[in-house]
Order: structure tokens, then C-alpha cells, then sequence
């Protein structure tokens, strides 16, 4: 029987299969170019076409204007707390679910467990004016708390941490019980461990969902101390076309970007395996 | 340090399905019992439920004079050794050692020592700082039992822990235990479907068979004086073979059986009156067979296999009406497949079983 050789050497070896993927890299990358070289241009020589982006001179000028507005570190850190608070929530929220619906007996489990995966099919536009309602309720608007707060429950960590959860041979919490573990000591020191590799995933998506988050800040961060750095770059906008300031827009959206790329730089094999579902050992 | 179990009247179900029913078993301080029997006899499930880890539906469990199954696992005093090892896969080999001491706030330097002292008897001290991963089956296993070892156990559950070694490794595993044994003195119970290691590394074996004890007794009791045709027929490599009787004559030393399509045998076996013959066998192993002259008594046999073993000569074959008997000779045999030979019984070998499958064996020994 033929195999398919999916290697590396093989793929860029086949001239057809390494133009394809040449083509669509360059599709994808173009924006990124576009935005990073928008940023290194003056915006006053930018109002005469944004064609200038392909000449010289380039300048650092924008990246200074970002270091000089107060506003914009203002909403960097923003941006950090409510990814930062929102992935460290989903994860020890998700896990401890996860290992009660995969490893504890209670009444309703099941039903339970299905009432919340019914929270994969709901939309957030479903929920909005009603959560929008209880927030104003709890005067949670315009505060950390009320930007980390709606995403906390989520229904794929759950499910991803229960599944992760139930592969775990018992055989490894039987023989924690034999060694006298609590059941807390078992989940936090014995099981918790070992679902790092699923921690990553779900950490790394929450953290990237969150940096990348505009709907539910922009209804709840009204005040420009409060916006995160998605509606602070998107505030800046000078005016509709965009004709003005086009270079610090980019310098900002650049700048915006700069964690989610450390974040794939660092955990790019997890975000892999995540993708790929497991498919490759 | 360890201690006598004691099973009172143990019965577990599961909604309408019974798994064990009424089992009753004394284990003396100091025992190595290994619980025999095909999958789905109910042997796991009672080992499971002296560490704790199973519900008992009716019954107790005492280790020494301490009643334990309303305790949980950690408290009962029993270490277990899984099928699977269940090792930390995160803590090196020290740590997972350690971890059960941690739980119960042993001093460090205790733990050093307890550790230190395990991993040189099992000859794994120079791999304390290595994790699960890095560490063979065979590795893995001895991880295993020193996690059991050090917390100075009771009693040792060890449940089917060779079944994932490779053949020789299996024989090595098996013959250290057996010294482990020995040389810490305390009680075992080893789970295994496997005869081989029942019948050598046991001081007793416990038959199980649909959710009861079909016998106890020791390794050649068991082999030698099975209890019924079921344990004759699970005990012993190859198989005894069965060969139905139809016609029993009392004869001074016993009784003289008419065995199906072989004529005579004649057996030192002694019957009770109330012997139930419907369905009886009369059930020779093969050692207890011998290939003799044409011109001495004894069943024709037409040869289908010849297994060579070395030391003897296993020959699988039928008798005039089909009826299958193994028969063995010595490693030099002659004989080949198709040739028809003549097999003698050794009268005081033959096991007569009734149609209730109850054994009766000749009093003298063989």
C-alpha cells in the first residue's frame, strides 16, 4: 500500500505543493508586512498615498509617539490584567470542573455536564443585553472585574479539561487513595500535573481569545481609562477613512500584537498539538 | 510489622448482578495467597475490595484484629501493586516513592532512609531521580513494588503486576518476588489468571470461579487433589483430559470405569454410594499416562500432534470414538502424528468426577 509522505523535506521538495504554499504564506504575511511597514512611515508623507510605504526614508517616529501617550500603556496594561485574570480564572475554573464531572460522583452529573455544553452552542449575541442589564445592576461596568468576569465560564475548557480529565488512568488516583492523598491533594498534586499539556492549550487560546476581545469591551469599558488595547487603538482613529495618522495606527496595531506573538513564539509547539487535536505524537 | 487478613461472608453486587457471593478466606500473618481463576471470576474485584477501592455490599474485612472495610484505603494499611504500575508519571522515582509518607507526615530523614533502604533491595538506586518515562517495564515494576515497600505495609495487593512483562523478564519478576517474600516475611496477595504463577510463587492458591471459592489449598493439593472438574481442568498445562465413562464396576481396590470408545480402565478411586455416574469423566493428566507395548493393557491412541518440549514428548490424540486424550512419553520419543499407540493409566492418577462435576481421587499417592 502507497503512503502519503507528509515531511517537511518531502513537501518543499514537490515544486507544485511548495508554490502553493509559497502563494498563500504571501497572502497571509502581506497584511502583516503592509501594517508593519505603514508603522515605520511618517504620517505626513503617508497622506499623499500609502504607496510611500514601498520608499525611503523609514522612521521610529510612531513607536516614540506610542512611548510618549500615557493612554496607550494605559490600556497595554488593560489588555494584560483582563487576559491575564481571564486565562488564570478559565484554567482553575475549567480544571476544577473538568475533574468533578470526570472523576467525583454527584447527583445530576451528567445532566449537569450536558447543561454545559449547551453553552457551546449559545452565542454571546444571545446573551449581550441581559448580561450588559446585570452588569449595570452590580455597577461592574468600567472595571476589571466586569471585563474578566463574562468569560470565566467556559464551556469548552470544561469540556476540553474533562476529557482531558477522564483519559487519565483511575488506576493513578487509586493509587494516590492507597498512598492517603486527599481528594484535594489528588486533584492538585497528582492529576493537576498532568493535565499541563492541556492547560497550555486552553491557556493559550483563553489568553489569545481575551487579548483579541472587542465586543464585550467595548460595551462594558466606556471611560478611555478603562478601554483595553483593542478599543483604545480603535478610539484613535482620527477619522473614518483613516486618511490621517495612518502610521501611528499601525505603529499601535503592531505594538497590540506584540504578546500574542511572544505568547505563539513561546508556546508554539502546544498551540500545534492544540490544532492539530492530538492527531500528531 | 504485617498481619492475617480475614474475609467474613463477603458478597458484592452491582444492582441485580452478583460478583461475589459469601466468600469466606483466612489469610495467616506472614502468607503469600495467590487468587486463581479465569476473567470475570470476581478475583480482582475482591482484591480491590480489601484496599478499599470497591464497596462491599454484605461481609467485613479484618486485618489482624482490626476491622478495615469501613476505613478508606489510605488508613487500611495495604500497599498495591497495580497491573498498570500506576506510577506518577510526573515524579521521578524518589518522589513517587516518597509521596504516601509525605501524606502521612513521616519525618524527611525517615523517608530518606525508607526510600534508600527499598531502592537497594530492589536494585533501582540509581534510578531515584529518573521519572516513569525514562524507565523500563521491568524498572517500572520494581518503582512499583518499592512504593509498596516502603510504607511498611500489612499486607501487600499485588494485582496481575506481571502481565505486562515480556516472557523472561515475567520468569525474572516472579522469581525475585518469591525472594522478596522471603526476605521481608509479610503477608501477600498476588491476583493472577496465570497458573505458572500461582502455582510458584504461592504458599496457598484460592480458586475462584463464577463469584465463589471453588478451593484453597496448597499449590500440589490444588494440582494433585482438585476439588472439582472445573479446578482439574484449569489447573495444569496441558489440560487433563476427560473421557466420559459409561459403566462403573466396584472392583477390592476400587472401581473399574468403562471409558467411552477405550474399554477398561481400571482405578484405585473408591465411590460413595450416592455417586451420581450421568455425565460422569474420568480425568487423567498427561504425566500419569504412559506409551506402552501393543502387547500390554492399555487405550489405543491415534496420534494428531507431537509436541516436543525437551525434557518430554506431549502427544495429543483420539481414541477409537474420537474422544481426545493427551499422552506423554519421554523427550526421545519415536512417536509421530498418524502412527496409533498403546497408552497405559497409572490406576492411582485418574480423577473419577460425578455428574455434578465433584471430584473423587484414589487415597493412596501416586
Amino acid at each position: 500500500m502507497k503512503t502519503m509522505n507528509y515531511s517537511p523535506e518531502h513537501l518543499t521538495s514537490n515544486r507544485h505543493l511548495f508554490w502553493i504554499a509559497a502563494v498563500l504564506g504571501v497572502i497571509m504575511m502581506a497584511p502583516v508586512a503592509w501594517i508593519i511597514g505603514l508603522s515605520l512611515k511618517d504620517n505626513a508623507e503617508l497622506l499623499k498615498g500609502t504607496e510611500a510605504v514601498f520608499a525611503m526614508p523609514y522612521t521610529l517616529v510612531n513607536y516614540a509617539n506610542i512611548l510618549e501617550s500615557s493612554s496607550v500603556f494605559g490600556w497595554f496594561i488593560n489588555s494584560m490584567i483582563v487576559a491575564i485574570g481571564q486565562t488564570i480564572g478559565v484554567l482553575l475554573l475549567s480544571s476544577l470542573a473538568g475533574y468533578a464531572f470526570a472523576r467525583l460522583e454527584f447527583p445530576f452529573r451528567k445532566t449537569l455536564f450536558i447543561i454545559v455544553l449547551f453553552g457551546l452552542a449559545v452565542p454571546e449575541q444571545a446573551v449581550i443585553i441581559a448580561r450588559h442589564q446585570m452588569f449595570n445592576w452590580f455597577d461592574l461596568h468600567n472595571t476589571h472585574i466586569g471585563l474578566i468576569l463574562p468569560n470565566l465560564s467556559s464551556a469548552f475548557g470544561v469540556f476540553l479539561m474533562t476529557q482531558f480529565f477522564r483519559a487519565i488512568p483511575k488506576e493513578i488516583d487509586e493509587a494516590a487513595m492507597l498512598d492517603n492523598a486527599s481528594t484535594f491533594r489528588i486533584f492538585w498534586k497528582v492529576l493537576l500535573p498532568l493535565t499541563l499539556p492541556a492547560q497550555a492549550t486552553l491557556g493559550i487560546f483563553t489568553f489569545l481569545q481575551a487579548w483579541n476581545d472587542y465586543w464585550w469591551p467595548l460595551i462594558s469599558a466606556t471611560k478611555a481609562d478603562m478601554y483595553t488595547l483593542t478599543i483604545g487603538i480603535a478610539s484613535s482613529q482620527t477619522n473614518f477613512a483613516q486618511s490621517e495618522g495612518l502610521g501611528f495606527l499601525g505603529a499601535q496595531a503592531v505594538f497590540a500584537s506584540l504578546p500574542v506573538v511572544i505568547v505563539y513564539i513561546f508556546f508554539q509547539r502546544h498551540i500545534v498539538t492544540a490544532v492539530s487535536g492530538g492527531a500528531v505524537k | 510489622m504485617s498481619a492475617s487478613i480475614s474475609i467474613k461472608n463477603i458478597t458484592k453486587r452491582y444492582d441485580s448482578v452478583t460478583v461475589l457471593d459469601d466468600i469466606n478466606l483466612h489469610i495467616e500473618d506472614g502468607e503469600f495467597v495467590v487468587f486463581l481463576g479465569p476473567s470475570g471470576c470476581g478475583k480482582s474485584t475482591l482484591l480491590r475490595m480489601i484496599a478499599g477501592l470497591e464497596s462491599i455490599t454484605e461481609g467485613s474485612i479484618e486485618i489482624g484484629d482490626k476491622r478495615i472495610d469501613t476505613l478508606p484505603s489510605g488508613q487500611r494499611g495495604v500497599a498495591m501493586v497495580f497491573q498498570s504500575y500506576a506510577l506518577y508519571p510526573h515524579m521521578t522515582t524518589r518522589q513517587n516513592m516518597s509521596f504516601g509518607l509525605e501524606n502521612v507526615n513521616v519525618a524527611q530523614d525517615e523517608i530518606d532512609r525508607r526510600v534508600n533502604d527499598a531502592a537497594k533491595i530492589l536494585e533501582i538506586d540509581h534510578l531515584l531521580d529518573r521519572k516513569p518515562g525514562r524507565l523500563s517495564g521491568g524498572q517500572r515494576q520494581r518503582v512499583a513494588i518499592g512504593r509498596a515497600i516502603v510504607k511498611e505495609p500489612k499486607a501487600f495487593l499485588f494485582d496481575e503486576p506481571l502481565s505486562n512483562l515480556d516472557a523472561a523478564l515475567r520468569g525474572r519478576t516472579r522469581l525475585e518476588l518469591a525472594q522478596l517474600h522471603q526476605r521481608l516475611g509479610s503477608t501477600m496477595i498476588f491476583v493472577t489468571h496465570d497458573q505458572v504463577e500461582a502455582m510458584t510463587l504461592a504458599d496457598r492458591i484460592v480458586i475462584m470461579h463464577k463469584q465463589k471459592i471453588e478451593q484453597i489449598g496448597t499449590p500440589m493439593e490444588i494440582y494433585q487433589h482438585p476439588v472439582s472438574r472445573f479446578v482439574a481442568e484449569f489447573v495444569g498445562s496441558p489440560p487433563m483430559s476427560m473421557l466420559p465413562i459409561n459403566h462403573i464396576e466396584n472392583t477390592v481396590d476400587g472401581v473399574t470405569v468403562e471409558v467411552s470408545g477405550a474399554g477398561k480402565v481400571v482405578t484405585a478411586i473408591t465411590l460413595p454410594q450416592d455417586f451420581n455416574a450421568k455425565d460422569a469423566v474420568i480425568g487423567i493428566r498427561a504425566e500419569d499416562t504412559a506409551i506402552v507395548s501393543p502387547q500390554e493393557e492399555g487405550l489405543d491412541l491415534t496420534i494428531k500432534v507431537v509436541e516436543r518440549l525437551g525434557d518430554r514428548t506431549l502427544l495429543y490424540g483420539t481414541l477409537v470414538d474420537g474422544t481426545e486424550l493427551i499422552a506423554e512419553d519421554t523427550g526421545r520419543s519415536k512417536v509421530k502424528a498418524g502412527e496409533t499407540v498403546r497408552v497405559s493409566i497409572s490406576p492411582h492418577a485418574a480423577h473419577i468426577f460425578d455428574g455434578n462435576g465433584l471430584a473423587h481421587h484414589s487415597q493412596r499417592e501416586v
